[in-house]
């Protein structure tokens, strides 16, 4: 880093030659942009507000290249459509903290702001439901309360399984899979949200499992009981490790349970969170 | 100087030097002949010149520092000016006055000589040496980050920029321009708009 930024601007060096009263506001950019590289993107973004030099420091391209994951350019290459222009590394890290959409608009990925993790978002619509298709069973409803506005709703059934998978190339690293899943649904009477738990009924029979796998062998299966009726929650699946960056995993996630002797039903199923393990907690504070 | 030379001085020459500078066909060993010293001088003149390994070190206002190489090369550019072999009598640095390469050289000293032996230990003793080499005024702190920066010391430039990013971490802009008496140079639209363009981080 320090090579690099030697090179930055012919001005690095006028400081020391005169033996100047240096303050925070008259040190050279190139110095500014130093000091800049060891705070988080939203301090960065604050501080451009100082002034003029911190404005032009703060969109300096090593400080966001060190920032970005590692595999940012196959990122770009690969889910962003952009004008034929190149960007510079602080538009780019931006552009990415936006949601991406791919696979058919179902899934979308982002940067998290502060540390620049991965996250994903996989919508019910991408997953594969067993009887999705009768709606004695399922139903797709519309609602703000999902990023893809879309939940599925579970009235009843024997054979409950859902699953999905996603191939993407994400960066080394440990990540999570999260169900985010709610006993019970709303419902609008006379224009109020009102909750509506008559439908849940079979989760405290038997517990249902968490199945996640990966192509390179981790494998993860946990099981519980579904409690805590009317409120979203993160249900954490577990975690698998990623060691290239450059090659794309492959992540198989379900959640299953198939014991025919009895029924249940009254879930609402949003869609599958995939994140930095570190991140998990930030995840659950938004619910 | 030639007086002072003796077998220990060639004995330990040749051997550190083997790789880089060619040596005399004529083995190293007691009885080097004056003349032969004396060819050999004309030669290399500075190998024999720096067979205790120091490097001189010049700066902005003319001031002299002589140093351990292994200090010396605590600095990548020195390094690389070293292995590129213009380090023939001393290395100019108008980039640094004497105020502030003698700081550095503090530093560099004692981020060398910590022995590794009791480990705990010494990085106590490194992180309290640390910690009271940045307490120093803000214009000393900025000049050091301007030196760490052109002298390539990675752990210095670390330092000290870690220190300065502490002092501003946490401060809305006001404060900071009120602690550090910052002008707010932009014009309305110009705070409009980079507003605009940081919202991201903010949403």
């Amino acid at each position: 880093m320090g090579a690099n930024s030697s090179l930055l601007s012919p001005d690095s060096s006028d400081g020391s030659t005169h033996p100047s009263k240096l303050t925070l506001g008259e040190i050279p950019e190139s110095c500014v942009a130093l000091v800049l590289s060891y705070l988080d993107p939203p301090e960065i973004c604050k501080l451009a507000r100082l002034n003029r030099a911190f404005r032009a420091a703060s969109s300096a391209d090593f400080i966001w290249d060190d920032k970005l994951p590692l595999n940012y350019q196959h990122l770009v290459d690969d889910y962003l459509i952009t004008n034929p222009r190149k960007l510079g590394k602080y538009e780019i890290y931006s552009r990415l903290t936006r949601p991406v959409r791919f696979d058919d608009g179902n899934k979308e990925f982002w940067l998290d702001k502060r540390t620049g993790g991965v996250c994903m978002s996989i919508s019910c619509k991408a997953l594969n439901i067993t009887g999705i298709d009768d709606r004695r069973y399922w139903n797709f409803i519309q609602t703000n309360e999902s990023r893809f506005h879309t939940i599925a709703y579970l009235q009843q059934i024997w054979w409950f399984e859902v699953e999905g998978d996603v191939g993407f190339k994400f960066p080394s690293g440990t990540y999570s899979v999260l169900f985010k899943l709610r006993l019970g649904r709303f419902t609008k009477r006379s224009n109020r949200r009102v909750s509506n738990y008559e439908g849940v009924h079979g989760w405290d029979i038997k517990p249902v499992q968490f199945q996640l796998s990966t192509t390179d062998g981790q494998q993860v299966v946990s099981k519980c009981y579904l409690e805590n009726k009317g409120v979203w929650e993160y249900h954490h699946v577990g975690d698998f490790v990623v060691d290239d960056s450059f090659v794309p995993t492959k992540v198989k996630f379900s959640l299953t349970q198939i014991d025919c002797t009895h029924t249940k039903g009254g879930l609402s199923v949003d869609s599958v969170v995939i994140c930095p393990t570190s991140l998990v907690k930030d995840f659950k504070a938004l619910l | 100087m030639l007086k002072n030379l003796n077998s220990k001085h060639i004995q330990r020459f040749s051997y550190k030097y083997l790789p880089q500078f060619p040596i005399s066909p004529n083995s190293p060993k007691l009885g080097f002949s004056r003349s032969q010293i004396a060819n050999y001088r004309s030669n290399f003149p500075t190998t024999i010149m720096s067979s205790s390994k120091t490097i001189v070190l010049r700066s902005s206002d003319g001031e002299t520092f002589e140093v351990d190489e292994a200090v010396a090369v605590e600095s990548q550019t020195i390094k690389h000016m070293i292995e590129d072999g213009c380090a023939d009598t001393s290395i100019p640095l108008p980039n640094v006055t004497s105020k502030i390469l003698s700081k550095v050289i503090e530093y560099c000293k004692k981020h060398v000589e910590t022995p590794n032996a009791d480990e705990k230990v010494a990085e106590e003793d490194l992180k309290s040496f640390d910690a009271d080499f940045v307490k120093v005024d803000q214009s000393t702190l900025f000049d050091l980050i301007l030196a760490a920066n052109y002298l390539n010391i990675k752990s210095l430039l670390d330092l000290t920029c870690q220190t300065v990013a502490d002092m501003i971490k946490g401060k809305t802009p006001e404060e900071i321009r009120k602690t550090f008496n910052i002008k707010n140079d932009f014009t309305p639209e110009e705070e409009e708009e980079v507003r605009r363009e940081n919202a991201w981080a903010f949403e």
